[in-house]
């Protein structure tokens, strides 16, 4: 629905306007589908006339084709996949986050989300060497653990330096705040802030369901409206902007106790890879960082696939490593 | 110039602006969908056009204005990891007097994160509370933050006798270690009076008061911007009691816990809830487990569990984003939340987050005569 308004194109003057407000044609759609002969005598305006302005208000509005080779042709130069870093997730994903789509990760509290999260920034930023925005909306992201995640990787102080530059990070806790963040990512105000570090090539979101949950249920209808523009401007930016978007979310128990992915159906639709997160049950794992990843939606690989992985392989410091040691390294990274 | 072309900031949908349901409802009624078609309208016009008042329509151009601002590049709490890096630093963290609990948080309560502490009735989270409330005023020289406090009292069972035990043994602990003349010297401000002093106290009596508290926090924290904690002592005592509708207690936590989270973040507080046990049934055994239910354990960024293992007290990190899962030993002792002395360490047996909840009452609340000290 478009307002009809002048400028909106040649011949559509203010006169013109206001006669067709008479028979109530405000919009574009009421104009395009009214009958032009029938409103051309009522509104005393010329049958040409309104047959011009309805061919360029069509033109203005309409799709147009695609040729199938030609997308083709454009995946296979601007598609890439990127890999996680995590060998078990990457086999679950078909080799890793793929540009233009949205994956999410579900879980439950301290189930690995924000650590799979960290762990793909630095993989991206680190051995990829591209841009990354990660954007907290609950407050997991700690610096200094992608410090030590990316020292794991390299010891080059430059290196580590660099790393954590290509890192962008956006804190926002409400989701009209979220909302801004990814339409300024649309219109290119962050294109520029990370031009020195070349375009972003991923997009985080931790956790999409802590700005949302609350909105959500009740008699409030705000919440899924609202949902829906944040799927779609995830979509939008993963789409137009060629970038791989990973999303976390929290899960709930359906009747019989089964673990799903939280936010409901209409969600369901909107990421195109969902992987679940679980700790490992048993004594002899506790503290060990073992988690379950099993896929529940991807389009590519088959579903229920489960993988094991540890989270602590990713860098986390041993427990004889002695603290002040730790902080020194931190402080090295501040004198480059 | 079709609206195709027009800057993508422009077509941005009406109904993602922060405005209220009902203006969005008849802003798109009237043909109004995205930001373009508000674009060049004044604030009468759109008033008619739209059917709305005229203090709406300026309400809605202005936040479309801000939105628009919003997209113009270094704007906004955009910065790169490397700042944030430094950023934490230079943050620090409350400590504990328990030294492998400090070890275990990697330094103590972090600073800009909300920790929640749960545990059984009597194991200490109070008693953790308040210690922190008195750690938090440390001097500089000696390590510490030399900030202020708030604490959010739901549950009654802040005592204040019990503040000035702690406070004394604090000032005694730093009155001992104070070596050089700067710490003299910052020894003449930190006293017990000094500590109270500096200890605002809120007693909050229902979920309502709790809500309108933490919403009214940030204003309070602007203006005492020497703030450098905040404990909620408890989130759960209001929202367990008279709650029949438990969907809408969800949203009112969730909402609750990204307030939260702001709180911290945008001023730099760290944030300490406590949180009870609840005993869930499964189908073998029944488990202790944070109550609030299962969502609620997104809500705090660490969460810390208090658990009687014998007649030994122990502490878990059950979920931090920047410390590996620890469980440690620590006890009360008439100066407060301490370290367990060596001798006396007894190693934890079962898992924390499955304890049986099958202990008897008495061993979950023993007289303090029984800890050794007094």
């Amino acid at each position: 629905m478009v307002f009809l308004r002048e400028g909106l194109c040649p011949g559509l003057t203010e006169e013109v306007i206001q006669a067709l407000r008479t028979q109530e044609i405000r919009t574009v759609e009421d104009l395009v589908s009214s009958e032009l002969e029938e409103l051309a005598q009522k509104c005393s305006i010329s049958y040409k006339a309104l047959v011009a302005i309805r061919r360029v208000l069509l033109t203005q509005h309409t799709g147009f084709p695609v040729s199938g080779a030609d997308l083709y042709e454009e995946l296979l130069s601007s598609m890439a996949i990127l890999s996680t870093g995590n060998e078990s997730l990457d086999v679950l994903l078909d080799a890793g986050l793929y540009t233009g789509e949205v994956t999410e990760l579900a879980g439950g509290p301290g189930s690995g989300k924000t650590q799979v999260c960290l762990g793909v920034a630095v993989n991206i930023s680190c051995v990829l060497k591209r841009t990354v925005l990660y954007i907290d909306t609950n407050g997991g992201l700690s610096a200094s653990r992608l410090l030590q995640m990316v020292q794991s990787k390299t010891s080059n102080m430059e290196e580590q330096v660099e790393a954590l530059n290509r890192i962008l990070v956006c804190r926002v806790f409400d989701v009209f705040s979220l909302l801004e963040t990814l339409h300024s990512l649309r219109s290119g105000g962050l294109e520029q802030a990370s031009v020195r570090n070349g375009p972003i090539r991923a997009v985080l979101v931790d956790s999409v369901t802590a700005v949302l949950s609350h909105m959500l249920g009740g008699r409030q209808t705000e919440g899924m409206s609202l949902m829906m523009q944040v799927a779609g401007a995830l979509r939008l930016i993963a789409k137009d902007l060629n970038v791989a978007v990973l999303v976390t979310n929290h899960v709930t128990r359906d009747g019989n106790g089964v673990l799903k992915a939280g936010l409901g159906q209409s969600w369901s639709h909107v990421p195109r890879t969902r992987v679940l997160l679980q700790r490992v049950d048993g004594p002899q794992a506790r503290h060990s960082g073992l988690r379950w990843a099993t896929l529940l939606k991807s389009s590519r690989q088959p579903c229920h696939q489960k993988q094991q992985f540890d989270l602590g392989s990713g860098g986390q410091p041993a427990d004889s490593h002695p603290d002040h040691l730790q902080r020194r390294e931190q402080e090295d990274v501040f004198k480059h | 110039v079709g609206s195709r072309e027009r800057g993508a900031g422009m077509q941005r949908d009406v109904s993602s602006l922060a405005l209220a349901p009902g203006v969005k409802v008849k802003l798109i009624g009237a043909g109004f969908l995205s930001a373009g078609d508000l674009g060049e309208l004044r604030p009468l016009e759109l008033s008619r056009e739209a059917g709305i008042t005229q203090q709406e329509a300026l309400e809605a151009l202005e936040a479309l204005r801000a939105a628009r601002g919003e997209a113009e590049p270094g704007r906004g709490g955009r910065l790169t990891a490397l700042e944030l890096l430094q950023r934490e630093r230079a943050l620090g963290a409350v400590v504990t007097f328990c030294s492998a609990l400090d070890r275990a948080l990697g330094g103590g309560l972090p600073l800009g994160k909300t920790t929640e502490i749960c545990g059984a009735p009597g194991v200490g989270k109070t008693q953790l509370c308040v210690q922190l409330a008195v750690d938090v005023q440390i001097p500089p020289c000696f390590g510490g933050l030399g900030g202020q406090a708030v604490y959010v009292d739901t549950e009654g069972s802040f005592l204040v006798q019990r503040a000035v035990d702690l406070a004394e043994a604090a000032v005694q602990h730093c009155g001992a270690v104070a070596g050089d003349a700067e710490q003299q010297e910052a020894m003449k401000e930190f006293t017990v009076e000094t500590i109270l002093s500096q200890l605002f106290l809120f007693r909050c009596h229902d979920y309502v008061e709790l809500l309108a508290q933490t919403y009214l926090l940030p204003d309070f924290l602007s203006q005492h911007p020497k703030v450098r904690l905040v404990v909620i002592d408890s989130i759960a005592f209001p929202f367990r009691s008279n709650f029949e509708d438990l969907s809408l207690r969800t949203r009112l936590l969730n909402g609750l816990a990204q307030q939260l989270i702001q709180l911290a973040t945008q001023h730099g507080v760290a944030v300490a809830l406590t949180n009870q046990m609840t005993t869930k049934l499964g189908k073998s055994q029944s488990m202790l487990v944070p109550a609030l239910g299962e969502s609620w354990g997104h809500a705090a960024t660490q969460r810390l569990l208090l658990h009687w293992e014998g007649p030994s007290r122990f502490a878990s990190l059950y979920k931090s984003p920047s410390q590996r899962e620890a469980t440690v030993p620590f006890q009360i002792t008439a100066q407060g939340f301490r370290d367990v002395p060596p001798a006396d360490l007894q190693l934890p047996s079962a898992d924390p987050s499955a304890a049986p909840s099958g202990d008897p009452p008495t061993s979950r609340k023993r007289p303090r005569a029984d800890e050794g000290e007094l």
